[in-house]
């Protein structure tokens, strides 16, 4: 199940969007933005959707709040009103995926946040993959490390060696992906 | 020129009249000039004062009638051989008032008989006189051989010696006639000096008096020439005795100088004569210097010589006549006559023509006719005078009739121009009437756009604070669809039970599980929830929408009965979303406001624009959004005994300068950037307030925030 947090000053919308969707998402809800950032560190979460009118600080001002932290889940701003400022800094400033407006449409919004997912998982594997590329170019320069020092204690080159070393090369390249 | 050929015919008379006068032999006199001899004096008999010691000086006979002795200054001896048989009894008299010592000694057979004295310096009463001007001296009666008659005379003047011998009778009936002569002359005299003394009076004009003076100076000078001062006894003093003929002579000089100038107006008409005759006082001040050290004949003869330059007044007289002044002409005629008269006077003295009454009379009728000839130079002045007063009122009654023309027609230009102004008025007023009905369209207009875009900031607001409810309401009710349809099948699967069936059991097991499954307690929980949720969005949107209504009153005009708290709350639930993160608001109404009649939109939107304001105030400072407050209060006060309803709104934002307080009612003055504000709102709430008669204080400390009292009137 998609983990989503959802913050909002009016505890009715947090009720409702709660029981729309607890049966499709794992939801989260709190009219908080402490509770929302504690949310975030103890938990997966793979959608943000925040209301942007809030008396302590607007969506905008949260989103700038956890991006340093959390930069991965996508965010989605929900309003009340379509205010352009809001849209501008919105995008600028909070870097968000989607915009919505109230009252929502459910089927809708779940489509939104499937998609978000969807983003969130690709932005992870990206993550994972190039880390793994990087944990596997480490491994190649230690083999080619010992291998260079089994040429220096050695005055002769035997065959083996040379095919080891052209091996290791090669898959170092192709780890680069860069084109020979 | 009338006046030109009567002087001509004028001078000409006179001229004939004083030739004839001169000629005339009718009452000529014998002076025995011839039959005197004289001794001069010299250093050997200066002092002498008895003719006993002069028998054997070297006498001179006199070869003129009347004899003339100069003017030195020197005594002077003369005798006279009388017959002691014919001649006595009779009288010998020295025909010549102006000797300053006289003394007669009558001698018989080298003996002094008797002895006389006359002159300035002797007093009336020892001077031997029978009466008149001229002294005379008895001839005693005495049985001589030979009787001389010793004249020892000094004067500090010209000196003559016109003796005669006749008889008392005689004497006194020429003496007689002269007086008659003499009298008449004054009376001439006297009445044109009162004559024109009068018209100075009248007139005004200095010239009169200045002939007046030179009338005093020129019969003076005639009154102590013929001796009529001693006569009279006039002079008790014998130091002016002495000096009274110069001194008249030296006046007569001056006020001519003085009257010619002002007379013939030589200052303007002819200047260099006016500066010429200006130098001509200098020798009479002379004269008056010798004459007061006692430099008797020397003063005389400066006198007489500046006499001379009398004659300069001809070419300047004839220059300012050339110039156009008639009376010049006048004044030149009298003066000729003068001049002729003091010429034959003169050559009298010289023996150049005969030493008569007539000849001795020249001077005071050439005088007196200059006197006259004057005087009439001078009614001329006035008639020029009169002539040039008539030009005058004539162009002045001219320019006045004029000026009364101009007038007339400048009053109709006036009226004219009165009329186009009133019609250019009446029109610039309707022009300004429409220009007035304009500016109110364009301020209608303004107060339309800046009603138009509150409602714009409201509908955005309104809109705002409609989604959420509406949010919810339409979401709960599709989550109470799916909770129902969980419920629903619940209740459905357990109304197919059927409690006699052996399998009850074992469906009751199978209903369970679903109920677990389904997390039907939780589901019946939310479903309270929602309908919370649905029954408090329907309450807000109501409590919305009533504020609208409320609120959509904006519009109209008309007056209602209305109670404030209730229109703050509508104002503040349509604020709502908009102050929800811009600050708090507090309010504390009071409880008992009464309602008043007003405009209850207008009075909306005061209080939005306000509140508003009030708001965005807080926002303008670094206070965090919790610490930012808007107080609204409501109080219901006694002053006076006048009720009010006050209404006070505090922000604790950024407060205002004196400035924008002083201007923050004006229209267009606003402190929000370009495009944020028409900077109408306040000028508007302070009209609208005016209509409902309300007052508006502002309080406000930078950095500390502003209160605006509302004071409404009940």
């Amino acid at each position: 199940m998609i983990n989503v947090l959802y913050i909002d000053d009016e505890e009715h919308n947090l009720t409702s969007f709660r029981a729309a969707f607890r049966r499709t998402f794992k939801v989260f809800v709190t009219t908080e933005p402490s509770e929302a950032v504690r949310i975030l560190e103890e938990n997966p979460i793979e959608v943000v959707i925040s209301d942007q009118k809030m008396p302590a600080l607007s969506g905008v001002e949260f989103f700038e709040l956890i991006m340093p932290d959390h930069p991965n889940p996508v965010r989605m701003l929900l309003t009340g009103h379509a205010d352009i400022d809001a849209v501008i800094d919105a995008i600028n400033k909070g870097q968000i995926y989607k915009y919505i407006s109230k009252p929502w449409n459910e089927a809708e919004l779940k489509r939104l946040v499937e998609e978000a997912s969807e983003l969130y998982q690709l932005r992870t594997a990206q993550d994972m993959q190039a880390s793994d590329i990087s944990k596997r170019l480490y491994s190649a320069q230690d083999k080619l490390e010992s291998l260079a020092t089994e040429i220096e204690s050695s005055s002769v080159l035997t065959i083996d060696t040379k095919r080891d070393y052209i091996e290791i090369l090669n898959e170092a390249i192709s780890l680069l992906q860069v084109p020979i | 020129m009338i006046n030109r050929n009567a002087i001509c015919r004028l001078s000409f008379t006179l001229f004939v009249a004083s030739i004839f006068s001169f000629s005339s032999s009718s009452i000529a006199q014998k002076y025995l000039g011839t039959r005197l001899e004289i001794l001069t004096a010299s250093e050997s008999n200066s002092d002498t004062k008895s003719p006993v010691d002069l028998f054997n000086e070297t006498w001179v006979r006199s070869e003129l009638d009347v004899p003339n002795l100069g003017n030195d200054g020197d005594w002077v001896w003369a005798r006279l051989d009388l017959d002691p048989v014919v001649d006595a009894g009779l009288r010998v008299e020295i025909a010549y008032p102006t000797i300053d010592s006289l003394q007669v000694f009558m001698v018989c057979d080298g003996v002094v008989k008797s002895k006389s004295s006359a002159g300035a310096t002797i007093p009336k009463s020892s001077r031997e006189q029978i009466s008149g001007n001229y002294p005379s001296f008895y001839i005693p009666v005495e049985d001589c051989e030979k009787l001389t008659c010793y004249i020892r005379a000094w004067s500090g003047k010209q000196l003559l010696l016109p003796v005669r011998v006749e008889g008392s009778t005689k004497l006194l009936s020429d003496g007689h006639a002269r007086d008659v002569f003499f009298a008449i002359y004054f009376g001439v005299v006297i009445s044109l000096l009162l004559y024109n003394l009068f018209l100075y009076f009248s007139v005004r004009d200095d010239n009169y008096l200045q002939y007046v003076l030179f009338i005093i100076a020129v019969a003076g000078t005639q009154l102590v020439l013929n001796g009529y001062d001693r006569v009279f006894d006039l002079i008790s003093s014998p130091w002016l005795a002495l000096r009274i003929t110069h001194l008249f002579g030296i006046l007569s000089g001056v006020f001519s100088i003085f009257f010619v100038r002002n007379f013939l107006h030589l200052k303007s008409k002819a200047p260099l004569y006016y500066k010429i005759f200006g130098w001509l006082y200098a020798p009479y001040i002379i004269a008056s210097i010798l004459l007061i050290s006692g430099y008797f004949n020397t003063s005389y003869d400066v006198i007489n010589v500046s006499a001379l330059s009398i004659v300069l007044l001809f070419p300047a007289s004839i220059k300012v006549w050339r110039g156009g002044d008639i009376s010049a002409a006048y004044f030149l005629v009298g003066w000729s006559v003068f001049i002729v008269a003091v010429t034959v006077f003169v050559l009298k003295d010289f023996g150049l023509i005969p030493y008569n009454e007539a000849t001795l009379y020249a001077l005071p009728i050439g005088s007196a006719i200059e006197l006259v000839v004057l005087s009439l130079a001078l009614g001329s002045r006035i008639n020029q005078l009169k002539k040039d007063r008539q030009r005058a009122r004539e162009k002045e009654l001219n320019t006045s009739l004029l000026n009364e023309k101009i007038q007339k027609e400048q009053n109709i230009e006036l009226e004219k121009s009165v009329t186009a102004r009133t019609s250019e008025l009446t029109e610039m007023n309707e022009s300004l009437q429409l220009t007035l009905e304009d500016l109110r369209a364009a301020q209608q207009q303004l107060i339309q756009s800046e009603k138009l875009a509150s409602l714009g900031q409201l509908t955005a607001g309104i809109a705002h604070e409609l989604n959420n409810p509406i949010n919810f309401i339409t979401s709960n009710v599709q989550s109470l669809k799916r909770d129902f349809g969980d419920l629903r099948e619940v209740i459905e699967s357990m109304t197919t039970l059927h409690p006699n069936s052996e399998k009850i059991v074992d469906e009751l097991l199978v209903v369970l599980d679903r109920v677990k499954e389904l997390d039907i307690p939780f589901t019946i929980k939310e479903i309270d929830e929602l309908l919370a949720g649905v029954e408090n969005g329907a309450e807000r949107t109501a409590e919305i929408v009533s504020g609208l209504r409320i609120f959509s009153r904006m519009d109209g005009n008309q007056e209602s009965e209305a109670n404030i708290n209730e229109l703050l709350s509508s104002t503040l639930i349509i604020l709502r979303s908009n102050l929800k993160d811009e600050a708090d608001v507090l309010t504390e109404f009071s409880e008992n406001l009464p309602n008043i009649s007003c405009q209850p939109g207008k009075l909306n939107q005061v209080f939005m624009n306000i509140i508003t304001n009030a708001a965005q105030a807080t926002t303008e400072t670094d206070l965090s959004r919790s610490e930012r407050q808007v107080r609204v209060r409501t109080r219901l006060v006694t002053d006076d005994g006048k009720q009010f309803i006050q209404v006070d709104i505090s922000d604790n934002g950024a407060g205002m300068t004196e400035k924008t307080k002083s201007q923050i009612f004006n229209p267009f003055y606003t402190t929000k950037e370009v495009g944020q504000g028409t900077g109408l709102g306040l000028s508007i709430v302070k009209g609208i307030l005016d209509d409902h008669n309300a007052t508006i204080e502002i309080d406000s400390e930078i950095d500390k925030g502003t209160t605006f009292l509302l004071s409404f009137p009940l």
